[in-house]
């Protein structure tokens, strides 16, 4: 099993009050599996993705990534995995506005102490994947947002993760741009590409395999999608 | 993250707020500009005067009558008094009398007004003198009262017309009364009399001759000290007494001579430049304070401006070390830039001032390596804080930050 949450918890405590966000969330992800996590906002959806990220720490609960418990790991060993196991993708893109796309996508591999020239090969095949061969030189304000949210999308992959953890991806993006990241989404899931995606909107959580329903820290639904759009 | 990429990482980021970063140097700059320009001007002078002392020798000591006590005819010092000094006193490498007369040098052509220092054949040794030409005087020109004469360069060339005037006479003597000498040698006159103008002519004709001869043609010549060098400088201070106990036994007094050494005013010398040391390094230390503080203050905005980015560093597999690395690269770098144009300003500075104080300001690679170790302390120190800041920023809230 790649990603299997066991009852999980997380109680924020904001001075005196105790915010409880997730009530024992139980979910298990296979390795090619693309799962869209929906839910209205104060659904628990974002703390889910926090921790399914490793960005944050369940209260209580086991979290165990491919076959490892990594609630209990520190800080370091948790930057080791994301590095390694998670691409994020998020809403606003989130890239380096001094670096050019081609830097931009290396920037996981110099943490990796990957050697230069690797580095090089493995963002210009990534950029290529995500059809932005033509624009490595240019820096995000220079491209479009479907054309950042798609550098975003290549330095996602560019360490092999074990998934991509994809945060309303096409939330800032026109109909047009959301339709080629959801593309692109689609294409990498059919090579093997296991993926998570939060999402709010409907049509968008179409285009994943499977749903799962939040509400008030709740899995309320978790069902197959019975027409999803494919390309 | 590799060090290197951190170090292109932060010149990257300086570049991108040229001005900033600038401004930021600043304290630095001007700290370290300042200490450069002062200790390599410092050692210069140090150097040049340390050299001075070099030259006469430090293992070398003067007797001189006490002029705060009645003096005698008895008690004035004799060629006698050199003699036993020689004799009696092991430790004694050289001694030489000196007696210092004015009086005029006569070419057919010129008459000059000359300074004649009677002393004998040790003098050579005692002082910094320089023979260029011929040679110093000899035993034997003492013994006998020879009617040789050294005399400087630059009076040659004036008198002869070139500097090489050995085997030419000169008449020498005061006013009423002249003797014809031989000139024996040439030596140097030192750089008093490159200054030229009319400070050239005030300057006397420089000429050394024997005690004895001086006796002869100069009734009234007194010895007014005698130079006393010894082989250790350790042996200083007890052949000084000794000296004196023995020119005392000599003429039958007592407390009627005093003896100086240069040690005294090396001592001196060193502890006044203590002084000085001290209060630059009060000044650079404070400068750099200063520094160091516009530079926690401005990588302290960086972090808070940089937030977003850092939750995006950590996010995708930054540890908490290579942020860490990242800030404390940057102020390191901000530092040592700083440090490297101080230097460099502190170089040229130091060569326009130099110049007006007549010192030739002396870069040793010790003070410009301080200077580097300095900065780069100074960067680590106030950088340490931020970039822990940035390093404990939790990724979330930081991805959350606009």
């Amino acid at each position: 099993m790649m990603i299997e949450l066991n009852n999980i918890r997380k109680i924020y405590s904001l001075g005196k009050i105790q915010v409880e966000a997730l009530k024992g969330i139980s979910l298990k992800i296979n390795k090619g599996e693309y799962v869209a996590i929906v839910g209205p906002s104060g659904s628990g959806k974002s703390t889910l993705m926090n921790i399914i990220g490793l960005l944050d720490k369940p209260t209580s609960g086991s979290y165990k990534l491919n076959d490892i418990e990594v609630s209990t790991l520190n800080d370091n060993q948790l930057a080791y995995l994301r590095n390694r196991q998670i691409g994020f993708v998020f809403q606003s893109f989130n890239l380096l506005s001094k670096l050019n796309a081609l830097a931009n996508v290396e920037l996981p591999m110099l943490y990796a102490k990957i050697p230069s020239k690797e580095r090089r090969q493995r963002a210009l095949r990534a950029l290529e994947i995500v059809g932005l061969s033509e624009r490595i030189h240019h820096k995000p304000n220079e491209l479009s947002g479907g054309q950042q949210q798609r550098v975003a999308i290549a330095r996602a992959i560019v360490m092999n993760p074990s998934f991509l953890l994809a945060d309303e991806p096409t939330g800032n993006l026109d109909t047009a741009s959301s339709i080629e990241i959801m593309k692109i989404f689609y294409q990498l899931n059919e090579s093997g590409t296991t993926i998570v995606m939060v999402t709010h909107e409907q049509d968008i959580a179409n285009h994943t395999k499977r749903i799962v329903r939040l509400r008030d820290g709740n899995i309320i639904e978790d069902t197959i999608v019975p027409n999803r759009i494919i390309y | 993250m590799h060090i290197l990429e951190a170090i292109k990482l932060a010149i990257d980021s300086i570049l991108s707020n040229k001005l900033r970063a600038f401004l930021t140097m600043l304290g630095i700059i001007i700290g370290i500009a300042s200490v450069i320009t002062i200790v390599s001007l410092g050692t210069g002078g140090q150097k040049a005067i340390l050299g001075e002392f070099e030259k006469i020798g430090v293992n070398v000591f003067s007797i001189k009558t006490r002029n705060d006590v009645e003096i005698r005819d008895s008690d004035r010092l004799a060629i006698r008094d050199v003699e036993m000094i020689r004799k009696r006193l092991s430790s004694v490498k050289y001694a030489a009398p000196i007696a210092e007369k004015m009086g005029l040098a006569k070419t057919d052509k010129y008459t000059k007004r000359a300074l004649f220092i009677a002393t004998d054949f040790d003098y050579g040794n005692v002082s910094n003198l320089k023979v260029i030409y011929g040679r110093f005087l000899n035993e034997k020109d003492i013994l006998i009262g020879r009617n040789v004469v050294l005399i400087d360069k630059d009076s040659a060339k004036e008198l002869f017309g070139y500097e090489d005037c050995v085997g030419k006479t000169i008449k020498i003597g005061s006013y009423s009364s002249f003797d014809t000498a031989e000139i024996i040698g040439v030596i140097d006159s030192g750089n008093l009399k490159s200054l030229g103008g009319s400070i050239a002519d005030q300057i006397p004709v420089i000429a050394a001759i024997p005690i004895t001869y001086a006796q002869k043609i100069f009734p009234d010549v007194n010895i007014s000290q005698i130079y006393v060098m010894t082989y250790d400088q350790n042996q200083l201070d007890e052949t000084s007494s000794q000296a004196l106990r023995l020119i005392e036994s000599l003429h039958h007094n007592k407390d009627k001579y005093k003896t100086e050494n240069l040690i005294r005013f090396l001592e001196e010398f060193n502890r006044i430049l203590g002084i000085f040391t001290a209060v630059i390094g009060a000044i650079a230390g404070i400068s750099l304070l200063v520094g160091g503080i516009g530079i926690m203050n401005i990588m302290l905005v960086s972090v808070t401006e940089r937030t977003r980015e850092i939750g995006i560093r950590k996010a995708i597999g930054a540890r908490q070390r290579d942020i860490l690395t990242q800030f404390l690269i940057e102020a390191v770098t901000i530092s040592l830039i700083g440090g490297a144009i101080g230097i460099f300003l502190g170089y040229i500075l130091a060569n326009i001032v130099g110049p007006f104080i007549d010192i030739t300001p002396v870069f040793s690679i010790n003070t410009i390596l301080i200077a580097f170790l300095f900065s780069t302390a100074v960067g680590i120190f106030f950088g340490i804080y931020p970039a822990q800041k940035a390093a404990k920023l939790d990724p979330i809230v930081a991805l959350r930050y606009e």
